[in-house]
């Protein structure tokens, strides 16, 4: 058993840390004459062919008419692997990595790079295009954003406007004709004002567009083995590294950028590549909210059942049903979520405050979103707390207790100066398992509200701040979704690995520290009782 | 003793009062919560099994212009928002005549020109095809195929403000020769199809396809033929497919014919069968939605479906689903042009509804508060019903509610579906718009119990022994390193575990799936082996010393090389014995099975991974709760430690090893990422561990975001929700019992 778990930690570590150290790029020389460069992936027998193998990752996607990631070369149709220092991979926003030989820099800002050597000229080309783009792409870009919150709302309040009026329409009392036209002319300036912001983008798209076209001038060419050229915009490049000529240290130093990029920014192509943030702060969000809602519930009925409820056949009754809370499988909560939360509370709230989103058929709260996610997992940890507050207050010395109400104290008194001082890192073991298995759980979440990109984070810089209507991304979805619905598998595995391993370490880690503190609590009970 | 009565301790217990209401109402929400759980739960399932309710919308009487012995057909139209309700009369003068339901008023009214310009002609027959369209059938021979389109005045305009009539197709008399009935239809891909039954005891069919030249021009190429046979002459009713390629009679001697024609309309198959043996008369013949089965009605008032069934090599009508009979003939068949459901009007003027697939009768209407319904029709939405009695009065019910396709038989039985040869257990909800959705739990069923047994049978010894050995062999220093390892096995998601065994291990296993069956045998062989070398070791003192605490040291290996032999054996195994592939083997040998790569031996690793943790840790708390004095005991009177687990502990640890069994299998039936993850989720019955299958909270996953809200599907899938809750909480409740007696029998744990 404790090798079966070994196992399964071993392989999600390897796998999970491997993927980003760079290896070495081969130049492979076939038989019959032709080059290619590739990363080897393993060799065996190839189920295929029912010869000795080799799998190579090969990049420059956009070449291949199958557009494929891997080659399968037969042992006996290789002629030579060598390893160039020179070959350069570059990491492209689109079409994956390119492998290719550096060439030349060209481009109408680069003309004075071009007497130094082009290993040297590259990386100072990348730098002056990306300042180049941070200044005058980044701030349109911004403002973009900004028109874009600006005309959602201009709609919203079109939309609101129009079903107002629609109401005072359909009921035919006097006066309400003369407060629909009322409300027709505050539609018309809206109308026209979002028709303005339409245009101020429009306008602002048009420059981004040709601002772009001018930095894609600037490029780098490379050449393949073949000695081909291709021509890359700087502006698309979003890393590169020379494997072969690196040390220790610069692999490491490009390992550790390559982890940042994981925990902090956006994933690009369809989540096969890029970062994980979006992801991670969903989750930490979802355990969050959960957390607030299902802490004091659970503490409040521990603390019931535990001190204040009498032993009696309800009793027995109420501690079978809270065990059984915890034994319901998970999607029977999802379910329960989604015809609760989502469809009851949800659509109620929808016909009180957002008829006009109802009725155009794009619901705010009737939809699956964070809030009913993080409530849904709220109802399905909240036996874990009840369970631990109850068995933390139990494990108190009956002397604690006789003692405090030997001086006088009411038994609220009791519960909040001694019993729960006491039973806090019972409690606090209890709150991290909840959590840890919130974190761990995707199946209700998968229908009630988690989605496989969100556009918006559901905490941003737009008033209210926080959007719990919004639907959000998940680390284990993330591996569900990437794992088994992405239309390339093998080439997302790796991020499938390293998805896996940082939910892994968020959610052992928490265990761990729960394990940890119920352990010490144990021993100092040990001590005190004796 | 004098009571302190100062503020603070008035405040103190105000502030205890407080507490005691807020703590209490706390523990009532939660316990309320789980009763409000099953109720939304089973609230949502409830309209599964209502019968569906027909409330009259309106009555109205039919306008004085229009006599009740000429109306031939009726039609009926309604609004979204229900504010108008339209109807439609046809009558024998070849007018359609519109009529608002509500007030009874005549909207309009338009006259038909009958094909041919035989202005003296008129309207014999009128067969409603739905979705407005009709084929009517002239007086000297000619037929048409019309549409009636409602038409609004503007884009935003919700209701039909008129009707027009378009024309379809026209096909003027060929033989001067009185017709008994004409069928026309017009096929998706505009080919129409004609049948004439002529006195003579012949059926003229006349086919016109429209096709498109190279050229772009349009070429209609006519084909007529005849069907000659002495029957024709008892025939009393008859209907055709949509496509016009399959026609149906039925006889007044209680037979059945079908006549297959082929793109020509030339006769391809002709088949007759005796469906009733006593020789009634069959009286209304009608295809069910999808026109796979037929619907017959017959003169004793019994309604039964057939469809064609592989028979000895052939195709042959077979009586598939037996209805709700009538007490009189019946008039008319309506089949429902949303779902199989069947409308049929008897002699007697009682509507009935049936859904076919479910066989359940789902209302009657009339007659006891009005009079014998003697025409009807039905709005193209499939929920509106219009009724014309003998006294000229029209209603309009709206049907309600219900899921006419759920019934205990569809769900758990064994059910005929179209285009099977016998009934069968089938789980198939998504199809194209006639298409017939099967609903049985029972594959999911299955399958759900077939991944927790396999799950278990691989569990079971491994936590269980592993608990023994845990808590009656072991040094204490691997017990305190061992509970933590667990707990945490138990914390890894369970996405993890399946996004693992899916894309690592599946294929590991599939490619050495031969090693795995060998080493079910090599391995405790090999342990058989070593425990006999043992023997000879055991004198030895190091030996001995390793038998106090730390046999897995020496275990652990021999299990390795347990496997590692099982692999080496694996390559030549497959040579000999194999054909050198086994998985070929498997399915073209005698076995016969299918090897899936995500299949049951994943799943039971899976599973097995999960529960393992929850059936190691209850099972070892019971087993080293057993109290010190009783092997103690047993140990003085010179048990040996196996005899003493084996005799003592086991005995009265046996309820709580029960009891952690029970809980594993509650969470192994539960379980949903992993199954969902990796099987192929085909929902089949077959017992072998080497293909997928579905379960109950995979199925849930997998079709809910699918499901429209409020639809059968939908409800089904909370009825599947309800059996998962009701499957764990009575196997958790049992355990928990169990629990419960036990640690009144030792005192807490």
């Amino acid at each position: 058993m404790l090798s079966l778990v070994c196992a399964l930690l071993a392989v999600v570590t390897v796998n999970g840390l491997g993927v980003y150290w760079p290896s070495q790029v081969a130049e492979v020389t076939l038989a019959d004459g032709t080059k290619f460069l590739g990363r080897m992936i393993r060799s065996e027998v190839n189920p295929d062919t029912d010869k000795m193998s080799v799998q190579f990752k090969v990049g420059n996607r956009e070449q291949d008419p199958q557009r494929q990631d891997f080659r399968w070369i037969r042992y006996d149709a290789i002629l030579a692997i060598t390893y160039p220092a020179e070959v350069y991979v570059l990491e492209r926003v689109e079409n994956g990595d390119f492998y290719g030989y550096l060439k030349d820099t060209a481009g109408p800002d680069l003309a004075r790079l071009s007497g130094i050597p082009v290993a040297e000229a590259f990386p100072k080309a990348l730098g002056s295009v990306r300042s180049k783009s941070s200044e005058e792409i980044a701030p349109i870009s911004k403002k973009l954003l900004s028109l874009g919150n600006e005309l959602q709302k201009t709609q919203d309040k079109i939309l609101r406007l129009t079903y107002r009026r629609d109401r005072l329409l359909a009921d035919s009392r006097s006066g309400n004709q003369s407060r629909a036209s009322d409300v027709d002319r505050q539609i018309a300036e809206l109308q026209a004002s979002s028709q303005k912001i339409k245009e101020q983008s429009d306008r602002l798209v048009g420059q981004q567009q040709l601002r772009l076209a001018d930095l894609r001038r600037d490029a780098v060419v490379m050449t393949n083995p073949a000695g081909k050229e291709t021509s890359i915009a700087l502006v698309d490049i979003v890393r590169f590294h020379d494997p072969n000529a690196m040390g220790f240290w610069a692999k490491s130093r490009y390992y550790l950028s390559r982890i940042g990029e994981l925990l902090w920014e956006n994933p690009r192509e369809s989540n096969t590549e890029g970062g994980l943030f979006p992801a991670i702060f969903g989750t930490v969000m979802l355990i969050f909210l959960m957390a607030i809602a299902c802490f004091p519930l659970g503490v409040l009925a521990g603390i019931y059942l535990g001190e204040y409820a009498k032993e009696g056949f309800l009793i027995r009754l109420v501690r079978i049903a809270v065990n059984n809370l915890a034994g319901i499988p998970s999607i029977v909560y999802g379910i329960f979520g989604l015809g609760f939360f989502v469809y009851g509370v949800g659509g109620l709230l929808d016909q009180w405050f957002f008829p006009e989103r109802v009725a155009s058929g794009t619901p705010t709260f009737g939809t699956g979103g964070i809030l009913w996610a993080s409530l849904t997992l709220g109802l399905l940890t909240v036996p874990v707390v009840i369970v631990s507050t109850e068995e933390a207050l139990q494990a108190i010395p009956r002397a604690a207790r006789e003692g405090s109400f030997a001086l006088g104290a009411t038994k609220f008194q009791t519960l909040v100066r001694v019993l729960l001082p006491t039973a806090s890192p019972g409690m606090m073991t209890g709150f991290i398992l909840a959590m840890a298995r919130a974190a761990g759980e995707v199946a209700p979440l998968m229908i009630t509200g988690v989605v496989k990109l969100a556009p918006q984070m559901p905490v941003d810089g737009d008033f209210p701040f926080f959007h719990l209507d919004r639907k959000f991304m998940h680390l284990g979805f993330h591996i569900y979704d990437v794992g088994f619905q992405s239309p390339n598998v093998e080439a997302s595995k790796p991020m499938v690995f390293v998805t896996t391993l940082l939910l892994l370490i968020i959610v052992l880690a928490m265990t761990s520290v729960a394990i940890y503190l119920r352990n010490r609590m144990r021993r100092r009970y040990q001590v005190r009782t004796i | 003793m004098p009571t302190l009565k100062t503020a603070s301790t008035r405040k103190a217990k105000r502030h205890d009062k407080l507490a005691r209401w807020v703590i209490t109402l706390g523990g009532i929400i939660v316990i309320a919560s789980v009763v409000a759980i099953l109720a939304l739960i089973v609230g949502v399932t409830i309209p599964l099994f209502r019968t569906p309710t027909a409330n009259v919308v309106c009555t109205c009487r039919l306008p004085e212009s229009l006599p009740i012995d000429d109306v031939l057909q009726l039609g009926i139209d309604r609004d979204l928002d229900d504010t108008r309700v339209t109807g439609f009369v046809w009558s024998r003068s070849g007018a359609v005549a519109w009529i608002d339901l509500r007030t009874g008023k005549l909207i309009g009214q338009e006259q038909l020109s009958p094909p041919g310009g035989n202005a003296r002609s008129t309207l014999r027959q009128v067969e409603s095809l739905g979705v407005g369209k009709y084929s009517l059938s002239w007086s000297g021979g000619a037929a048409s195929l019309v549409e009636i389109v409602p038409q609004r005045a503007n884009r935003k305009e919700t209701h039909a403000t008129r009707y027009v009539i378009r024309s379809l197709a026209t096909i003027p008399a060929s033989k001067n020769q009185e017709s008994q009935q004409i069928l026309v239809r017009r096929s998706e891909t505009g080919a129409i199809t004609q049948a004439t039954r002529l006195p003579d005891a012949t059926i003229a069919i006349l086919r016109e396809v429209t096709t498109e030249t190279l050229m772009g021009d349009e070429e209609v190429s006519t084909h007529r033929s005849v069907l000659r046979d002495d029957i024709i002459a008892r025939v009393c009713t008859m209907t055709m497919g949509r496509e016009g390629n399959t026609l149906y009679a039925g006889t007044d001697d209680g037979r059945l014919i079908r006549w297959q024609l082929d793109e020509e309309g030339q006769l391809a198959r002709r088949e007759v069968i005796r469906a009733y043996s006593d020789g009634r008369a069959i009286t209304a013949l009608a295809l069910v939605l999808g026109d796979v089965s037929l619907a017959v009605g017959d003169a004793k008032g019994q309604l039964t479906t057939w469809s064609p069934v592989n028979a000895d090599g052939t195709r042959k009508l077979r009586a598939i689903h037996e209805l709700q009979p009538h007490h009189g003939p019946i008039r008319a068949i309506l089949p429902s042009g949303r779902n199989k459901s069947i409308f049929s009007l008897g002699e007697d003027g009682v509507m009935h509804l049936d859904h076919m697939t479910s066989e359940r009768h789902l209302l009657s209407i009339g007659p006891e508060e009005s009079r014998p319904i003697c025409q009807v029709a039905l709005g193209p939405r499939g929920d509106t019903l219009l009724g014309l009695d003998a006294s000229g009065v029209m209603t309009a019910w709206q049907i309600d509610g219900g899921c006419p396709e759920i019934s205990l038989k569809t769900l758990f039985g064994k059910v005929s579906y179209e285009g099977y040869d016998s009934p069968e257990y089938v789980w198939q909800t998504t199809g194209g718009e006639d298409f017939e959705p099967k609903y049985s739990l029972v594959p999911l069923i299955f399958g759900t119990l077939k991944g927790t047994f396999y799950a278990m049978l691989f569990a079971v010894p491994i936590a269980v022994f592993g608990a023994m050995y845990v808590s009656y062999f072991t040094t204490p220093g691997f017990r305190r390193t061992i509970k933590p390892v667990v707990e945490i096995m138990a914390s890894v998601p369970s996405v993890v575990i399946g996004f693992l065994i899916a894309l690592w291990l599946a294929p590991i296993i599939g490619h050495w799936i031969l090693a795995f069956f060998a080493s079910l045998i090599v391995v405790p062989a090999t342990f058989v082996v070593f425990m006999a070398a043992w023997q000879l070791l055991r004198r030895f003192h190091w030996a001995k010393r390793v038998e106090n605490g730390y046999e897995f040291l020496i275990v652990l290996p021999v299990l390795l090389g347990g496997v590692g032999l099982a692999v080496c054996l694996a390559a030549p195994l497959e040579a000999w014995f194999f054909d050198g592939n086994f998985q070929r083997w498997l399915f073209e040998g005698p076995l016969g099975m299918q090897y899936d790569q995500r299949n049951n031996i994943i799943i039971a690793f899976g599973l097995g991974f999960t529960v393992i943790p929850i059936i190691f840790s209850i099972a070892e708390d019971s087993l080293s709760n057993v109290p010190y004095h009783l092997t103690a005991a047993s140990m003085a009177v010179g048990a040996s430690r196996w005899q003493t687990l084996w005799r003592v502990v086991l005995p009265s640890a046996s309820p709580g090893i029960f009891a952690a069994m029970m809980i594993g299998f509650g969470r192994a039936v539960g379980e949903t990422m992993i199954v969902l993850m990796a099987t192929g989720n085909t929902p089949i019955l077959d017992w072998s561990p080497l293909n997928g299958m579905r379960t109950l909270s995979a199925n849930i996953a997998v079709e809910i975001p699918e499901a429209p809200v409020g639809g059968t599907l939908y409800r089904v899938l909370f009825l599947c929700a309800v059996l998962l809750f009701l499957l764990t909480f009575t196997v958790n409740t049992a355990a928990e019992l169990v629990r419960q007696r036990l640690r009144k029998r030792f005192g807490r744990f």
